[in-house]
């Protein structure tokens, strides 16, 4: 069963506001009662006009506190919105303690963040990676008055239906944008599949039990488990990102933050001691673009991740119990990692994500004193 | 370095009392009641100087760790050689803003009871928190400001000294600061000298000008006391900033003011001058209304005003001869000055005395910072 017709899953939609469209087609479509739950993505309904207005805004290094990077510095079209690097840059003067996480397929998550700390919608997330101190410190106050001072946001804000430009107006396209992020075109939805691909998705879904946890279109459970991934031992070693851990430890309430060398992952969101050490399963689309691996990069390839779960993941107390060693020869092991591979589709390097370059230059408001504020 | 910022003082009171003591009899000339000459700088009981401390807020009040962007230190904008402040109409900006305000000089703050421009900060410690915080100048997060200073091992030493901390924390870095500026400060200009009862300290044109100072030229109606200041706010019709006409940076600053202090959606549409003391009060008899500024130290601190349209101390002279000026805030503008009909002699003669109120310029060299390092790990 390597290769899903479309039909199939077109209306086995995760999300709930589709849940009723569902529900009403059940009786004119045929779904099987064993119907995997593996398919394509299915794209997010999304205002254009919008979309566009927070395309540009993602790539405007305005939206900084310095004006040195955007949301795609770190976010880059050409790796399915990573950067290709093991722990974050982060902001000016800091380096960050974890991997950019992919954004495709970002505004069908049910969480954010590696930890999973964000729980309630894009615009928060939104919200968070401008502000926060680490991301891209910006006083959205500020961020509004330069929008404002850019004709070009002036007229888009406009043909969006968002009136003057607003930092609430900027969070809601930059969402809108975000809900466009989606995967196309990979070898696993499109049926073009090798005889190894094939193979590797049936160790996926049954021996080695990777669907326990990597299921539906996105491949992710969107909860957090616990697999062992060892410490990067650079977030510790390198004071820049170990004071970005202090920065986030606080701010998150974690007790004696000055002496935790772990991190402590979905901990921060109930402090509960079998929270710690858990990450949210990562979606697989687009793996190809997104090495190194997990959340604190600490794997290179996919071989390297299919070797760690072949020994059962690493070594920790609160390791799920459902990881154990699996005993893949290597041909089933190469298997899992065409498999793996198939799950990329098109690059996002192209217009429909990336405007290219944009003028940042700010023109002078010549007659100032006439204008109102 | 430091030592020509302390020992002056000393010598010159007592070569001033001694010269007092053998002269003065000849014929001794009144001192006007309203000025005074600057005594010792305040020593908070909350936060009381020591050595140790000063030291630390040194080396704090260079360094950028406190800032957003790791770079942005005091001295961002308070540079030692352009007077303690910055030598501009408007101080530097974050990067990729630009400030909107003249950057006041360090020199003498301690004994300032508000400081910024319209009186936000009550204590050199709280001002030197809304620095390091604010959007257009130090841009900063407490948490990770803190957490930086974790990491310096010479910090952890001297926090732990100083301040009996496990690990640095932001609120004494901001003490310390305030510690060290307490110690910038300068009380034996000519004009303490001569107040001290050495009638040579001024030579005869500084003294005609201390006589229209207090006299017909009227500024010791506000320039008063030994901080030649007395703290109050007004409205003296200062041009609004030019570069509001012509820098876009500037623009969207001006708004962002406007925005993050808080007018009403048709205030912030409607101004194009900045409201000051307004803003704290919200009172429209406040619109345009800035804390009087101390004039020591002003030799070396062009350009003036609180957005430092005036770009020398003859300019300021001028201005005031002309009876102030205009801004859009007419309604509140101070009844307290007029047209002085003042001629270019006493215009020199007051432009003299004025210069009489710095002494020696103060300069210090950049200390080495304290480096970074890992954190070992915890042994509980």
């Amino acid at each position: 069963m390597a290769r899903v017709p479309i039909g199939q899953n077109l209306f086995k939609s995760r999300g709930a506001l589709l849940a009723p469209i569902m529900v009403a087609l059940m009786g004119t479509m045929s779904v099987p009662a064993n119907a995997d739950d593996f398919g394509p993505v299915k794209s997010m309904e999304v205002n254009r006009d919008l979309a566009d207005l927070g395309k540009r805004l993602f790539y405007d290094e305005r939206l900084s506190g310095d004006t040195s990077l955007a949301c795609a510095t770190c976010h880059q079209p050409d790796k399915a919105f990573t950067d290709g690097k093991a722990l974050s840059d982060a902001y000016t003067g800091s380096s960050h303690f974890r991997n950019t996480p992919t954004l495709a397929n970002v505004g069908q998550r049910a969480a954010w963040f590696h930890d999973g700390r964000l729980g309630t919608n894009l615009n928060d997330v939104t919200r968070e990676s401008i502000t926060e101190t680490y991301f891209m410190n910006m006083d959205m106050r500020i961020m509004q008055e330069r929008l404002k001072q850019d004709p070009v946001y002036v007229e888009m804000f406009e043909k969006a239906g968002k009136g003057t430009p607003s930092n609430g107006g900027a969070r809601s396209a930059i969402q809108e944008f975000l809900k466009s992020i989606t995967s196309s075109g990979a070898p696993f939805d499109t049926g073009d599949l090798s005889a190894s691909a094939k193979a590797g998705f049936e160790l996926f879904k049954g021996k080695a039990s990777c669907a326990e946890c990597h299921t539906g279109p996105r491949f992710t459970d969107d909860q957090p488990h616990n697999t062992g991934v060892p410490e990067n031992p650079d977030i510790w070693s390198e004071p820049d990102r170990h004071v970005t851990f202090v920065t986030y430890a606080k701010f998150m309430g974690v007790e004696n933050y000055m002496n935790v060398r772990r991190d402590l992952g979905a901990y921060v969101r109930d402090h509960r001691q079998e929270s710690a050490g858990k990450f949210m399963t990562p979606t697989l689309r687009e793996l190809t673009y997104t090495a190194p691996y997990m959340h604190n990069g600490t794997m290179a390839s996919l071989a390297d991740v299919v070797e760690f779960y072949n020994k059962g993941g690493g070594n920790s107390a609160n390791k799920d119990k459902r990881l154990h060693p699996l005993n893949l020869t290597d041909e089933e092991k190469s298997n899992l990692v065409d498999f793996l591979t198939s799950l990329s589709g098109n690059s996002f390097d192209v217009p429909s994500y990336n405007p290219g370059e944009i003028d940042t230059d700010y023109p002078v408001i010549v007659d100032w004193r006439q204008q109102k504020n | 370095m430091k030592n020509r910022i302390y020992f002056p003082f000393a010598a010159v009171v007592m070569v001033a009392s001694s010269i007092a003591a053998f002269v003065a009899p000849v014929q001794a000339q009144e001192r006007p009641a309203m000025l005074a000459p600057l005594g010792d700088p305040p020593n908070p009981a909350d936060n009381p100087t020591t050595p140790e401390k000063v030291e630390l807020g040194e080396l704090l009040f260079f360094d950028g760790r406190l800032s957003g962007n790791g770079a942005m230190p005091c001295s961002a904008c308070h540079l030692p050689d352009a007077g303690w402040d910055f030598p501009e109409k408007i101080s530097l900006g974050y990067p990729g803003t630009t400030h909107w305000r003249n950057s006041q000089t360090i020199v003498n703050s301690a004994y300032y009871g508000k400081l910024f421009w319209a009186g936000s900060s009550k204590s050199l410690e709280g001002q030197a928190r809304s620095a390091a915080r604010g959007g257009v100048a130090g841009n900063g997060e407490d948490d990770m400001m803190e957490a930086r200073l974790a990491f310096v091992p010479e910090y952890r030493k001297r926090f732990k000294s100083v301040f009996g901390d496990t690990w640095p924390n932001i609120r004494h870095a901001y003490m310390a600061i305030a510690a060290f500026e307490r110690t910038l400060v300068q009380t034996d200009t000519p004009f303490d000298t001569y107040m001290r009862g050495d009638d040579k300290a001024l030579d005869a044109s500084q003294k005609r000008g201390l006589d229209l100072f207090t006299g017909k030229a009227g500024c010791a109606q506000c320039h008063s006391g030994a901080m030649l200041s007395n703290e109050k706010y007004y409205n003296l019709g200062v041009p609004p900033y030019d570069g509001w006409e012509t820098d876009a940076l500037a623009q969207i600053t001006f708004r962002f003011e406007l925005y993050a202090k808080g007018v009403t959606q048709d205030k912030y549409k409607k101004y194009k001058d900045d409201p000051g003391y307004y803003f704290r009060t919200k009172q429209v008899a406040d619109l345009g209304k800035f804390r009087v500024p101390s004039l020591r130290y002003t030799k070396y601190t062009a350009p003036y005003m609180h957005n430092g349209m005036l770009a020398s101390l003859a300019d300021v002279v001028d201005f005031y001869n002309a009876g102030g000026g205009e801004n859009e805030f007419s309604a509140t503008k101070t009844k307290l000055i007029k047209p002085l009909g003042l001629n270019d002699k006493e215009k020199a003669d007051l432009v003299a005395f004025i210069e009489s109120l710095s002494g020696d310029r103060m300069v210090m060299e950049q200390p080495d910072l304290p480096p970074s390092e890992p954190l070992p790990a915890s042994s509980n």
